[in-house]
């Protein structure tokens, strides 16, 4: 008979309603034989105690249902974002609170360089805490006048460069295209927008920091941060999982030491619906323990502090034009309307309200036309729902997965600039959509935010800004609601619910082991909760102490 | 080179001409991409969102390797699955280069993005951007709450429209359709046609770098759409501002020009080309000069396409006349 394990601990939140603490989990197989306390386990007299977690608290392993593998290739560069950051070796990067202190980093990293005309790629930028203050070509200058110095924001849509970098891909005061914002002298001033720019500074150095992003390295720098985090069932929500990428996703997943489920989404983008209904089935048959197809992804709009995601009357607080759409309203109609006839899982990434509402159009559509009682359909982000829509969400029974890190990230941009205070407060209304029903997560966009679950769930039940505002109290959930929301949530939307989410038997063996309870701490603290590390499969992979 | 577009590197002799075809879905985008790579009048290289619309005659298909479909008339189709920027990439690179790149944009994306492209890529120059219209649709698109702004955001920069589907509206559909460009967007190039089929003329004129190879010697060179034409032959010298004052205040009747120009202080032809209200003039390459003068001598010469309203001839000469070299005044009409 196979060897089995009962693991002990100070106490096992299971987040299964019918028997939400336990002492002792059994498991055989890498996965959950049985779950209780000490006398529940006299049936497996033989078992192995395990007592190394008497004094942790053990929960389900978190679920991130919204990140993505850029997570893993971006730690190579230089963090310069505004806030803390914890990279995936567990090594404390400290947030730079102005452009001096970004400038004084990538001077050091530059010195510290062998090669003098190497590239500098930085990462993690954003303006938007600077007052408006925007980094120039001559900030960059005194980082280095020899090499390329390149910083992408936060957002990943805007690059940073010095002097040298537009002389040598040559951008100068001639260049005129609203990608090139050009200061005072009419001189570029150094950030480089859109296509074409970037297309620009790519082919000019012979160089895409962005292009090759997946790498067997990558895989693994993703796994180390799920491990950190506490999280053993992971998304890739947007790839176009090409031959290559998938040979590296296989090679790593079936590594017995791979400490982490995978679950990349589909890419839609370059192939007929009729292509994606194909491939994902074809995908779905390879499915093995740690790496999982079904799910496919839409991409209706932008983003709110991009301003390129749509919004309804009244639009932007300050004004600013609606913004984008990636695929257009009828043509969302048609690609929603042929997956779910297929039977395709999806997962709808729509920031703004407007996109919110046609993306529950397009899911009522289908539904009329093709009844499918339990589709999953989850709008992800689905930031400014409102309650009417969170109704006909329940409705339609299409799930929401919500970006609760934005209210801490950028929810005081969101009340002054984006949103204006009553919609700011309504922002990822997770206690909207706890009261009616709407099944629902709660995620981190990583790497745009930090893959940090506990976070993210601080995030929900506190609802703090950076600045230390209270946005829309009453849509804060409580500790319990915000636990499922980085455990069972997710992994209903992932159609995974079966397999992980909670510790029950029949389920794998994944746990995140804790060193508080998150029951027992302040809530206030609830992020704070320091992270022994993970069990996946019954395996053990303790965290790099900080 | 001169262009009316100050930002363009000034050194494009060799540069390939990139055109940016835009228009909100169903416009006609893909069919009119069909319409050329089947027409082929020069090697396109012509990259599209994705291959599944592309309804490439198999019989022309000489090899398909994934992201590259190469067609026995010379021309190539990718995908831009991978990015615009991975796709310029290959097409840059392959062993033969294509003589003129033609772009799709999304059905919801603004060409103006990629027209940027061209405008910073020193091996490329901005052709013009094309942006279709469903002439029944595109009323009811423009009032849409949802894809309005969108529609119009397409339209912005565009050189020249093509009012497509002209043959599903009545007469006074279609007015209320000219109307509504012209209100959004005075002075607006359009040309109607119907399945996105543009008149033969329009196209062959976009790679021609001697006069041979224009419709102007071509044996099937009959009007169609109601394209008009006008040519004009003389011995004489612009004056370089005068001409680019005149090539910016063009009546919007005349949808595409091209011509060797003769200008003043200058001792070979320069190349003239308009599509819509884009317009760039350079220097002849020196190896297409003995043809050139085989076949034109030192006139200058002018070919124009126009829609119905084209003026009279006898107006458009004026026009250009008016931008001689006063030196050039006394020379005899040739």
């Amino acid at each position: 008979m196979p060897a089995t394990t009962i693991i002990t601990a100070r106490k096992i939140i299971t987040m299964n309603p019918g028997l939400p603490e336990a002492s002792h989990v059994a498991i055989r197989d890498g996965r959950i034989l049985a779950v209780g306390n000490a006398e529940d386990m006299k049936f497996w007299p033989d078992a192995v105690i395990d007592t190394r977690f008497a004094d942790k608290v053990l929960m389900p392993g978190f679920v991130e249902g919204h990140s993505h593998i850029m997570e893993g290739s971006i730690w190579p560069y230089s963090y310069v974002g505004y806030f803390d950051r914890v990279s995936p070796d567990g090594v404390m990067v400290s947030g730079l609170k102005s452009i001096d202190a970004v400038v004084e980093r990538l001077k050091a990293v530059s010195d510290a360089m062998s090669d003098p005309n190497a590239i500098l790629f930085a990462w993690g930028f954003d303006p938007i805490y600077f007052n408006d203050r925007r980094m120039t070509r001559l900030d960059l200058d005194r980082v280095s006048t020899t090499r390329p110095v390149l910083i992408i924001h936060a957002s990943f849509h805007i690059i940073n460069t010095n002097s040298f970098t537009l002389q040598k891909v040559g951008i100068d005061r001639s260049t005129n295209i609203d990608g090139v914002p050009k200061d005072a002298d009419g001189e570029p001033a150094g950030e480089l927008q859109g296509p074409a720019a970037r297309i620009r500074l790519f082919r000019g150095l012979q160089w895409n920091a962005l292009s090759d992003s997946v790498s067997s390295d990558s895989v693994r720098r993703f796994s180390r941060s799920a491990v950190i985090n506490g999280a053993t069932t992971v998304t890739d929500l947007h790839n176009e999982l090409t031959e290559l990428c998938l040979a590296d996703f296989r090679k790593e997943t079936s590594a017995a030491d791979f400490p982490m489920r995978l679950v990349p989404a589909l890419s839609r983008i370059g192939a007929t619906t009729e292509q994606i209904i194909e491939r994902i089935g074809k995908l779905k048959t390879t499915n093995s323990e740690k790496l999982y197809f079904g799910m496919v992804k839409l991409v209706v709009d932008g983003s709110i502090q991009g301003f390129t995601g749509r919004l309804r009357w009244p639009g932007y607080h300050n004004g600013a034009e609606n913004g984008l759409w990636y695929i257009a309203p009828n043509e969302l109609d048609e690609i929603v309307g042929k997956l779910h006839a297929a039977h395709v899982h999806m997962h709808i990434h729509t920031n703004g309200d407007e996109a919110t509402e046609l993306a529950i159009n397009a899911i009522e559509a289908a539904q009329i036309a093709h009844y499918w009682a339990d589709h999953r359909h989850t709008l992800q982000h689905c930031q400014m729902a409102s309650p009417a829509q969170f109704k006909r969400m329940k409705a339609l029974g299409i799930c929401a997965n919500l970006f609760s890190n934005h209210i801490y990230y950028w929810g005081d941009q969101h009340y002054a600039i984006t949103m204006g205070p009553e919609r700011a407060n309504r922002l990822n209304a997770a206690g909207t959509a706890k009261n009616l029903g709407v099944p629902f997560g709660l995620h981190s966009d990583a790497p745009v935010t930090p893959l940090r679950p506990l976070f993210t769930a601080w995030c929900a039940v506190n609802r703090i800004t950076a600045s230390g505002r209270l946005l829309g109290p009453d849509e804060r959930l409580s500790v319990a609601d915000a636990l499922a929301g980085i455990t069972i949530g997710p992994a209903y939307t992932m159609r995974m619910d079966h397999l992980v989410g909670s510790i029950e038997t029949g389920k794998f063996a994944d746990f995140v082991v804790l060193e508080q309870d998150p029951f027992a701490v302040d809530p206030m603290t609830l992020k704070d909760i320091p992270i022994w590390g993970t069990i996946c499969g019954g395996q053990v992979f303790q965290a790099p102490k900080p | 080179m001169i262009l009316n577009a100050p930002e363009q590197h000034a050194d494009q002799n060799n540069a390939i001409p990139l055109t940016v075809i835009g228009g909100f879905l169903g416009a006609g985008k893909t069919t009119f991409l069909n319409h050329l790579l089947r027409q082929a009048s020069c090697r396109y290289a012509v990259l599209v969102n994705d291959f599944g619309a592309v309804n490439v005659d198999v019989a022309l298909i000489a090899s398909h390797d994934g992201n590259t479909i190469n067609l026995n008339n010379g021309c190539i189709c990718c995908t831009m699955a991978d990015g615009l920027g991975e796709a310029l990439i290959r097409v840059l690179s392959a062993p033969v280069l294509p003589e003129h790149i033609v772009i799709e944009a999304s059905g919801v994306g603004d060409p103006w993005q990629i027209a940027e492209v061209a405008m910073l890529e020193p091996d490329l120059q901005l052709a013009a951007v094309i942006v279709l219209a469903d002439a029944e649709q595109l009323p009811a698109q423009l009032a849409d709450s949802y894809i309005g702004d969108t529609v119009r955001r397409q339209l912005r920069r565009a050189d020249l429209l093509m009012l497509n589907k002209i043959d599903l509206v009545d007469a006074a559909r279609l007015q209320t359709a000219h109307e509504t460009l012209a209100g959004l967007q005075p002075g607006l190039r359009v040309i109607e046609t119907r399945d996105a089929k543009p008149p033969a003329m329009l196209m062959q004129f976009d790679h021609a770098t001697t006069p041979e190879r224009l419709p102007l010697f071509a044996p099937e060179d009959t009007p169609d759409h109601g394209i008009q034409r006008w040519l004009y032959r003389r011995n004489i010298r612009f004056e370089r501002e005068k001409l680019e004052r005149l090539l910016d205040s063009l009546p919007a009747s005349l949808l595409r020009l091209k011509g060797w120009c003769w200008i003043e202080g200058e001792n070979a032809p320069f190349l003239l080309q308009m599509t819509g209200s884009r317009w760039s003039l350079g220097a002849t390459e020196k190896s297409s000069h003995p043809l050139l003068t085989s076949l034109l001598g030192e006139d200058s010469l002018l070919i124009g396409l126009g829609t119905a309203r084209l003026p009279e001839d006898a107006v458009l000469t004026a026009l250009f006349e008016s931008a001689f070299a006063k030196t050039s005044l006394e020379m005899p009409v040739a």
